[in-house]
């Protein structure tokens, strides 16, 4: 099964979308099972991030597959996006269980007015990623690696061999893009 | 594009379609200030009316999104499913969680080892960590902080790893207002905020004498108790997290950390991943100040984005708290909170405190106070209405109009400084060596009243007054007074002959300087005091290391060294001699000794019990000088910023010293990429030894190196025109090296200008010229193949082209091989050959070349720093990509090229244009 990760991601750098679709479906279940694992365990409150739970996939599926998995950041480029996925499903069956499930997503900020982890608006948010990724691609990578995998302008520039000014411009466009999207959607 | 071609796709429907016209519109206007985007928008207007508009819309809605921190505050946890109420970490019971923020979650708890209540912050970081030592290395950078010990600090009373590996800390628990908040409830006036901000600065200097930096003061860091005590939360917490792994590299600490800094209150070097030192705590302390007396954030209201905060941060000067307190609604408010109103809070706000505040948030931490407690010293200084010790800008910055000074001072200053440290170790030295002491002390006034007498006869007294003379002329007539004296007094018989030789040396006069140096040196070794047998053996070793004498030079030099060494009387002739051996390594190539002389001088001048900018100055110029000798240009480049600091501090920014350093510092600003940087420099150095716009007395070697950055910066035209006066003054000296270096920067010139003949011409000129002083492997033949081989590929002959950059790289190869030049030159020559094959369509080989440069410069400059040849290589490598489709991984290269390409070529410069319309050119074909 491990062996498969590599060579997905190898087929999908040639631009295999088949590969792609396969790809997504292994990260996914393969951060799933990890976050599993990590708050399964007893005792303790756990809170895990998002980085926290790629470096650990990172860390297992190398250990398994051993020097040819590619690097980190290609790793990372593409599990950002399964990451995605992840976060989203968790918000809504938290909302469908309410308790349900083995765990749940949190609101980072207690002080914050509005919870932004509603699960429609999530979905929503992706969506319109979707939409954004017929236009400028680079701007979902960075929507996915900053808001959804947590990681910090200079992590991201240095990932994608660009200034982290880039970086925030291509956020801040997102930003925009991300919240003119949700509003003119609501208000159809 | 044009969108004003599709005015109703880009109306308001919003899709792709309308994204697509907008998007590169809007990026334009993301990466402006408030001042530049509103002219940007104006003429915008003028011809695209609708997009302006569109724009502006869109930017209010993006203002709007910063207030509501729009997807801001989710950087996604998850979390597990429990109430862990009643669960016990370490000592500690958990009660109830308080809240989560930007680090982890943090409980409140109590102790529950039954003898004592205690009511404890459990603080669970989200991290994991990497191992048992990073776990051991955690636990024990927790104890070194749970030794703080100061009332106003927040303590830290245990740190540790839970059951399931998660880090946590054990914090005091306090309840209080953050100081902002609670200054405002309490509307304190400015004079009782200062008294509390004094406690605040008092807890950080406590915690900077354990050496321990907070990293991330801010008011939510900063509480004030209901009884005005104040408390530091959070200390260290930031290294903490920042503390790389064993092995180096990135781990998942460092990942977290970088997420939680707080960028309103940054330093500009925590944006630039330069070093982080108590300074960076005093800047955040000016930015808190400059909140609690104005009510307003330093970058003010001109902030749209991250990315102008960053950039308000590292590039633009803050305003003057006076400046922004105005007599608008939101100032009254203020104000009012202050107990007054803005009329008068303004004239307390000028003078002092925008001065003092000033000096806290300069851009370079070595402008800064020098410690909090220097900072602290300000405000209580203030409050007791004493002068502070801040100056305002406007006189130390003001920039000097140029008056010709004579350099005798600095030579002079030296030994005046070493007469008064004499009386120094004089008066702390008892009963036996009390005596010795004396009289070494007075030995020492001696000399310095020797030269002192010296320099007044010959400055005041020989020269005729209100006239120009020539500094040699004056040297001359020094000599011939010294040589007539006839005193019992050889020591300083030797001293002034140093003196003088030293100044016939930086006259360039080096047969002058060799013979007067000979003197002192025979005339010293009937002198018993070891000092000036040593200073004498270093002084003529500098001059004839210079001359190529370079064994015999390092034979005097530990000659100097051994009289020298150990003695703690002598540690400023030690220093000098040290400084001596710095130079002399240098010429004969041993570069790392170099670089450990000037270091072990500058050790010795911290460790001695006098602070002199000057000798400081001196040692700063040798280290800079031998790291930039030694290829470390990163280094050299900040040891020469520390150098022209403490010049300004002397005063002397136009001296000639200044113009050396200037120059040096120029060159090796050029090779770390960034010539408009350097071009400043150099055009100070020229300005210091010009006079009245004539350039008689400038170094033809500046005027070359002047012609070069310019050439790089496409300004043919001022390029010509320098690099034809330094190849007049060269053949006039007959300076070898800058005519060649001159004909270099012409035949570069000239094929810039498409004067292929000429340039061809030119080289023809050089090439004799080398080979017949040069080795064929030098590198510099590696720059003559290379400029050839530009020159075929301009002409369109790409197989030669080809050949000749292979031969460049060959060469330079070996030159490195064997040790002679670093990999400076392989970088640019690797990218030159990607830009030849590119043009021959092989697109692979180019794509690999460009990232062989690329690999090479990163290594050169500073993570995170701006270079053109780093530009030039992403242009390369973005290019061969497009022509590979690969799209997207040629998007990333480009912009990365803009970006570096406008930086440090700037916006108009060709380069930068045509990395732009590549980059547009790749936004459009999928």
């Amino acid at each position: 099964m491990g062996a498969t990760i590599s060579s997905l991601i190898g087929a999908a750098d040639e631009g295999d979308n088949s590969a792609a679709e396969a790809l997504f479906v292994e990260l996914y279940s393969e951060l799933h099972r990890i976050a599993k694992r990590e708050l399964g365990r007893q005792g303790v409150p756990v809170s895990l991030s998002a980085t926290t739970l790629l470096h650990e996939a990172y860390l297992d599926m190398t250990s398994r597959e051993g020097s040819s998995f590619p690097d980190r950041a290609r790793f990372i480029s593409y599990a950002a996006r399964a990451m995605r996925g992840l976060i989203i499903d968790h918000a809504r069956s938290r909302r469908a269980q309410k308790r349900g499930g083995q765990f749940e997503l949190t609101s980072f900020n207690n002080e914050s007015v509005e919870d932004p982890a509603d699960d429609r608006d999530l979905t929503r948010i992706s969506e319109a990623l979707d939409e954004l990724a017929k236009v400028e691609t680079s701007l979902v990578e960075i929507v996915d690696l900053k808001f959804f995998c947590g990681f910090s302008f200079g992590e991201i520039a240095a990932m994608r061999n660009v200034s982290e000014r880039t970086v925030q411009r291509g956020w801040d466009k997102a930003r925009v893009f991300l919240h003119r999207s949700l509003r003119s959607n609501a208000s159809i | 594009m044009h969108p004003s071609e599709k005015p109703a796709a880009a109306g308001g429907n919003f899709g792709p379609d309308w994204w697509r016209q907008i998007s590169p519109y809007l990026e334009h206007a993301l990466t402006l200030s408030g001042d530049e985007r509103t002219t940007w928008l104006g003429s915008l207007r003028e011809h695209d009316l609708g997009m302006a508009n569109r724009i502006q819309e869109l930017l209010d809605e993006y203002d709007s999104l910063n207030e509501s921190c729009f997807l801001e505050d989710f950087p996604s946890p998850l979390s597990g499913s429990g109430g862990v109420a009643g669960q016990t970490v370490g000592a500690y019971k958990l009660i109830s969680l308080l809240g989560e923020g930007g680090m982890g979650s943090v409980w409140l708890a109590e102790r529950n080892d039954g003898r004592f209540e205690r009511q404890a912050a459990v603080k669970f970081l989200n991290m994991a960590l990497a191992g048992r030592g990073s776990e051991q290395r955690f636990r024990r950078e927790g104890s070194i902080l749970g030794r703080l010990a100061d009332p106003k600090i927040a303590a830290l009373l245990d740190a540790g790893v839970s059951e399931n590996g998660r880090p946590y800390l054990v914090l005091e628990y306090v309840e209080g207002e953050h100081i902002d908040r609670y200054c405002d409830l309490g509307k304190l006036a400015v004079e009782a905020r200062l008294r509390l901000f004094l406690d605040v600065l008092t807890a950080v200097a406590h915690a900077h004498a354990n050496l321990i930096v907070h990293r991330d003061i801010k008011p939510s860091n900063v509480l004030v108790r209901i009884d005005g005590q104040v408390k530091l939360l959070d200390f260290g917490i930031a290294k903490l997290l920042e503390k790389n792994g064993e092995g180096g590299g990135e781990t998942p600490l460092t990942r977290e950390a970088g997420a939680a800094l707080t960028p309103h209150y940054a330093a500009p070097e925590q944006l630039n991943d330069g070093p982080i030192t108590t300074a960076t705590d005093v800047y955040a302390l000016g930015v808190l100040l400059f909140c609690l007396l104005t009510g307003q954030h330093p970058a003010g209201s001109n902030v749209h984005s991250t990315a102008s905060l960053f950039k308000s941060i590292v590039e633009i000067e803050p305003p003057r708290m006076s400046e922004v307190v105005t007599s608008k609604k939101d100032d009254a408010g203020a104000a009012a909170l202050r107990s007054t109103t803005a009329d008068k809070l303004r004239p307390t706000l000028r003078g002092d405190l925008d001065t003092i505040v000033a000096k806290t948030l300069k851009k370079r931490p070595e402008e800064r106070y020098a410690s909090v407690t220097a900072f602290a010293d300000d405000i209580s200084r203030y409050l007791q209405h004493k002068t502070i010790s801040a100056r305002p800008d406007t006189l130390a910055y003001r920039a000097v109009k140029f008056t010709r000074r004579n350099r005798w001072q600095v030579g002079f200053a030296t030994l005046a400084f070493a007469a008064s440290m004499a009386g120094l170790v004089g008066t702390t030295t008892q009963t036996r060596a009390a005596r010795k002491q004396r009289d070494f002390a007075i030995r020492q006034l001696s000399r310095a009243e020797a030269i002192n007498d010296l320099n007044s006869f010959v400055l005041s007294d020989a020269a005729p007054s209100g006239k120009l003379f020539k500094v040699n002329d004056l040297l001359g007539r020094a000599e011939h007074i010294i040589q007539r004296q006839r005193g019992d007094n050889d020591a300083n018989r030797v001293d002034l002959l140093i003196s003088i030789g030293r100044q016939y040396w930086s006259q360039d006069e080096d047969a002058s300087a060799v013979r007067i140096l000979e003197e002192a040196h025979r005339l010293a070794q009937n002198v018993p005091d070891p000092s000036v047998r040593a200073r004498s053996a270093c002084a003529l070793a500098s001059v004839l290391a210079r001359g190529r004498e370079v064994e015999r030079a390092e034979t005097l030099i530990r000659d100097g060294l051994r009289e020298v060494s150990g003695n703690r009387q002598l540690v400023l002739d030690h220093m000098f001699c040290l400084q001596c051996g710095s130079e002399v390594a240098r010429e004969r190539g041993t570069t790392q000794q170099a670089i450990a002389r000037a270091r072990e001088a500058r050790e010795l001048l911290a460790n001695s019990p006098f602070q002199s900018d000057l000798e400081d100055f001196h040692v700063l110029m040798q280290l800079a000088e031998s790291y930039r000798v030694a290829d470390q240009f990163v280094d050299a480049d900040a040891t020469f910023q520390q150098a022209a600091i403490r010049l300004t501090t002397l005063g002397r920014d136009d001296t000639q010293t200044a113009g050396t350093l200037f120059n040096n510092w120029g060159l090796a600003v050029q090779f770390l990429g960034r010539p408009r940087d350097a071009e400043e420099l150099f055009r100070r150095a020229i300005a210091i030894s010009s006079s009245d716009g004539a350039e008689q007395s400038v170094s033809p070697m500046l005027l070359v190196n002047e012609a070069r950055v310019l050439r790089t910066l496409a300004q043919f035209g001022e390029a010509t025109k320098y690099a034809e006066r330094g190849y007049a003054k060269g053949q006039t000296a007959g300076d070898q090296v800058v005519v060649n270096q001159a004909l270099f920067v012409q035949a570069s010139v000239f094929r810039g200008l498409h004067d292929f003949a000429r340039a061809r011409q030119v080289l023809s000129e050089l090439e004799p010229r080398l080979r017949a002083v040069l080795a064929p492997e030098h590198v510099a033949f590696a720059s003559l193949a290379s400029e050839k081989s530009l020159l075929a590929q301009a002409e369109g002959n790409l197989q030669t082209s080809f050949d000749l950059a292979n031969e460049a790289i060959a060469i330079s190869e070996a030159s490195i091989k064997a040790n002679d030049s670093g990999p400076d030159y392989l970088q640019i020559l690797s990218m030159r050959r990607s830009s030849v094959e590119f043009d021959m369509h092989k697109f692979a080989e180019a794509e690999l070349d460009a990232q062989r440069a690329l690999t090479i410069g990163r290594g050169i400059v500073q993570p995170g720093a701006f270079s053109c040849n780093l530009g030039w290589e992403y242009l390369a490598l973005g290019r061969a990509l497009q022509a590979q489709s690969q799209y997207g991984d040629a998007r990333a290269a480009l912009e990365a090229a803009v970006e570096h390409l406008e930086h440090t070529l700037g916006q108009d410069h060709p380069d930068a244009q045509r990395a732009r319309k590549l980059l547009a050119a790749n936004n459009s074909p999928q």
